[in-house]
This record gives structure tokens, sequence and C-alpha cells, in this order.
């Protein structure tokens, strides 16, 4: 019965719809995660952006109003510019880290012939994706450190007098970001280098392509909606970290999200703290859809996607 | 790569980058590990011997165990609310075509999308003004924490249970409901076993979101109600000796314990 529905289903594309395609189950199913969804994050959101617009009192938290003045005062002091461009330069470096390195991993994941990497080196990647980054950060605290394993080696070796202060650099933060987002790049890359097909590069190959252009001319192109869906997600995650900046950059160096903690907790300027989260959220939605516009820009014109 | 005859002398450039880079994600874990059981309890190199008394020590700390206490039972609470929310929206996701689908699904994944620690201030926010106006009180509460973590445990709910469903033929649902079954019988019967493992992966991966996780929290708990993630991050800031990277250790077997048992369920290499 409903397979004969199916096949006669109006050709606008809903496969399946069938006579439940206007009944009221989906939604009830699911209304309530979406109720849920709403009510502990839309709603909280929203409440957020409003709040931004209050204006700071010490004595009651805030005054309701309507103003700009958080804004405002994000734009003119010296301080939270600073502090946004740290936190931008970061991630941009990070971002380009993340690609060269995770670049090569997937290309040789997809690429290995030994049967006992393809099957266990995927899930190396993805196990320390799941095990927080505080523990991984722990670690570069001691290798950064003074007396870590790095500067002994240095002075075993003689290539230094005394230990190089590494930890609380902001090249120590760029190294723990780029440690822990790495397995982001590598995941998202490997699952676009496993749909493409191998016999592209034997042809390149065989045409008489070096390696590295074959790499360059045929799989990079093809590879293109993986870069560019890893590099966002590296650059997001990177905007908004907290650990690795709080840990291994130090109480001098700030960054976004340790400074909206800041604000909420120390300082207790809410409207302001609403404000700076409502710039680092709308600035990250902003950088995606430039780069999502400016990359389906290229990619039509070098003819990567149609 | 492939071996097309003649190796290349930029093979060895190659190999040795990409070591080179799986290392730099290994090696900061492998020495958190390695520093647990140092003797010293200043950290310096070489070690001065090794012992396992630091894990003991671990244990006896009260922030530590508390900490563990609260992020264990907010992340079953939060994986198991996230299951019965879930496990509905993904039949309605993955079984129905209907005006809206693909906002509700976008607007499910959010939480996946949104940044933590805007999220988390969002949450806190919303919080006080609830306990303001009607005196309930979310903030520095298990349940507070537990409704924010069920957030962070939805999206990864849903895409396991989609993802499971897509792979069963709606013809045997199809079937049971031509022969006479009702829409619950067919479900109960014949649906829900066939998901088993879907829902298993789901839970595990709620947990595993959720006991990890820092951000979202950071506003959240109080005093005395500290996560472990926090309680291991504001002892970081003071301290790093062998006693915390013991705790560290103990965190990641317990995540590693969780995705073995996931991978039972749900193959990782093929989910990402």
């Amino acid at each position: 019965m409903t397979a004969i529905e199916t096949i006669q289903a109006p050709s606008d594309g809903r496969v399946a719809a069938g006579k439940r395609g206007r009944s009221l189950a989906p939604y009830a199913l699911s209304g309530p995660a979406l109720v849920f969804v709403s009510l502990l994050l839309m709603l909280p959101l929203l409440m957020m952006l409003r709040l931004s617009f209050n204006k700071y009192d010490a004595a009651q938290m805030y005054i309701e109003a309507f103003t700009f003045e958080n804004y405002v005062r994000f734009f003119q002091d010296e301080f939270y510019r600073q502090v946004l461009w740290t936190t931008l330069w970061i991630s941009a470096v990070t971002t380009v880290f993340c690609l060269v390195g995770g670049l090569a991993v997937a290309y040789f994941m997809a690429r290995t012939t030994s049967p006992f990497l393809k099957r266990y080196l995927i899930i190396v990647i993805v196990l320390p994706l799941f095990m927080g980054n505080v523990a991984r950060t722990a670690g570069w605290i001691i290798l950064l450190n003074n007396k870590g394993p790095l500067n002994f080696l240095l002075e075993r070796f003689n290539l230094t007098d005394g230990p190089i202060q590494m930890l609380y650099t902001s090249g120590a933060v760029v190294a723990g970001l780029t440690s822990v987002l790495l397995p982001f790049m590598i995941v998202t890359l490997n699952s676009v280098m496993n749909n493409i097909d191998v016999s592209l590069e034997e042809a390149s190959l065989n045409l008489g392509a070096s390696p590295l252009t074959t790499f360059r001319r045929v799989v990079l192109p093809l590879l293109m909606p993986g870069i560019f869906a890893g590099s966002i997600l590296c650059f997001i995650l990177s905007m908004n970290a907290y650990a690795t900046p709080v840990l291994v950059g130090g109480p001098q160096f700030n960054m976004m999200a340790p400074t909206i903690y800041k604000q909420m907790t120390a300082i207790m300027n809410w409207p302001f703290a609403a404000a700076l989260a409502f710039m680092l959220i709308s600035l990250t939605v902003l950088l995606t859809v430039v780069s999502a516009v400016l990359f389906e820009g290229a990619a039509k014109r070098t003819g990567v996607i149609r | 790569m492939i071996t097309a005859g003649k190796p290349h002398p930029s093979r060895w450039i190659y190999l040795g980058f990409v070591w080179m880079t799986l290392l730099l994600v290994f090696v900061p874990l492998a020495t958190t590990v390695w520093v647990a059981f140092f003797s010293n309890k200043l950290v310096s190199f070489p070690p001065e011997g090794y012992t396992v008394s630091w894990f003991a020590q671990a244990l006896t700390l009260e922030a530590f165990r508390n900490g563990f206490l609260l992020s264990f039972q907010v992340a079953v609470g939060a994986s198991l609310v996230a299951v019965c929310l879930g496990v509905p929206a993904a039949l309605a996701i993955a079984r129905h075509r209907f005006p809206g689908r693909e906002l509700i699904n976008t607007i499910l994944m959010s939480p996946l999308m949104i940044p933590a620690i805007v999220a988390g201030t969002a949450i806190y926010i919303f919080y006080i003004e609830v306990q303001i106006r009607s005196d309930v009180q979310f903030a520095a509460t298990v349940y507070g924490l537990m409704l924010a973590h069920t957030l962070i445990a939805i999206p990864w709910v849903l895409r396991l249970l989609v993802a499971s469903l897509s792979g069963i033929d709606p013809a045997i649902e199809e079937a049971s409901l031509s022969l006479g079954a009702s829409r619950i019988t067919t479900f109960v019967r014949v649906t829900l076993p066939l998901i088993r493992p879907g829902i298993t992966a789901g839970v595990l991966f709620g947990f595993i979101a959720s006991f990890g996780d820092l951000e979202k929290s950071l506003l959240l708990v109080g005093p005395g109600r500290i996560t472990l993630p926090i309680a291991m991050v504001n002892y970081l800031e003071y301290r790093a000796d062998p006693t915390i990277m013991a705790v560290a250790t103990i965190q990641v077997l317990i995540i590693a314990i969780a995705l073995i048992i996931s991978d039972r369920f749900v193959r990782l290499g093929r989910t990402f």
C-alpha cells in the first residue's frame, strides 16, 4: 500500500511523503525537544542580547535602558580592541597550522596501504576529540615549563645557556590550540578524502606529474569543501577557546572567552559581558558567512563545484 | 600515498611531517600520563623515580572526589533526558518529510554550533532572571547543570539516532503497520529493538560530551558544586604537579572506556 503511494508521490522531491506528509505527528514527536532547546538556548540568547543594551549599575547590577554604550565602549577601549585583535590573529594562525598539518595526516590516512593503520589511526585521532582539552593542556604546561622536558633537552645539548620562557607566550597558546584542534581538522578532511577516487591520482602520476603537482592540481581542488569546513570549525573553536589561553597563556594573556568570564564573575558588569558575548557570537557567524560566500565564488570560478 | 614505481626523495620529508603532526597531538596527553607516575613532587626532568602514590593522593582530595561525583551524576542525568527527548525527535526527522523539518533539525543541532562560552553566559543570565522573578533557583544547582548539559547531549543523540534510523528499511515498519499493529506497538516491538545500538551510543556520547564539558558549565557551578573539568582547571591555574596529572589520567581513562564501549555499538571510524 505505502509502496505504491511512494511511487505515486508528488514529484516535488518529497519521497515517501505519503499521507503522513500533512499529519501533525512529526511536530508532536519533535515538539518536546524543540521546546526544550528553544527555552534553554534560544530564549536565553535573546535575553542576553536584550541585557547587552542595558546600563551597568554597580549597586543593582543593571538599569533597564536601550543604549549602545556597551558596544561603543568595546570599540573605543584600547584594551578590548587588543583582546579582540589577539583572539583574531591567534585563531587565524592556529587555523593555518591545523590546515597544513591536517592535510598531511588526512592524506596519509586515506592513502596508506597498511590495513592496521587504516583501521586504527582514525580511532586514535577521534579519541582525543572527546578527551576534553584540560588533560592535554595540562601536558602542555609540563612540556613548556622552564624545568620541562623541552628546556631540559635544549640545555642538555648546550643549545641555550638558561631556560627559555615558553609558557605564558602567544606561541605557547598557538601550539596548545593547534594540538587540541588538529583532530577536528583531520576528521573533517578525512571524510572528504575518503570519497576521492585514487585512480584520478594514478592517472595524473602516469601522465608524468610529480606527486607534489598531483596533490596540488588534482587532490587539493577536490578537497576544497573539506578544507573549507575544517578551517571554519577550527577558527570558530579557537575564537571561543577558554582552557588553553587561561592555562598556557597565563593571567596576562587575554582572549575573548576568558574576558567574558572575568566580566561576569570578577567585575560583575553583566551588560558589558553580554555585549562581549554577543560580539563574539556575531563575529563568528559573520566571518563564517563571509568566508562561505567567498569560498563559493572562488570555487565556482575555478570550477571545483558547479 | 601511491607508490608509483620509483620512490621520491620528498616522500621522506612528507612522512616525517605526518608523524611530527601526529606527535603534536599525542605528546601532550602522553606527558600528562607520564608525569602522573613521577616520584618527585616538583616536576623536573629527568624524574627521580616512579610511583603510583599520586593516584591514591588524588582520590583523597575532596575537590576532585566531589567534582567527579557531580560530573558523573550530571552526565548520567543529562544523557538520559536527552535520549527521552531525542528519540521521538529523531523519528520525526528521519521518518517524516514535513514543512519546517530543516529548521527544526538546525535548531536541535544548534547547541553544537553556538560557542559554549556564549551559551553558558546566556543560560546563566536566564537562570538568574528566572530566579529574580519566581524565586526558583537554577544557577549553582545540580538540576540547573543537568538541564544545561542535556543541551550538550541532544545533538549527539539526534545525530547518532538519525544515522541509525536511516540505515533501517522503513518497509519493515510498514509491514508491521499493514499487518495490523498499532503505531505504538510497531515502535516498541519493531523500531526500538532495531535502533537499540543507536540509543546506547547516543547515551554514551551524550555522557562523554557532558562529562568533559568545561565552558558551558563555568558560570553554572557554585561553591561546593564544581564539576571535575572545572576543578581541574582551578587547580592547574596554580599548580601543575603529579597529583593533577593523576586526576587527568583517571578522567582520560573513564572517557576512553566509554568510547571503547561505544565503538562496539557504532564504528567510531565510520561515524566521523
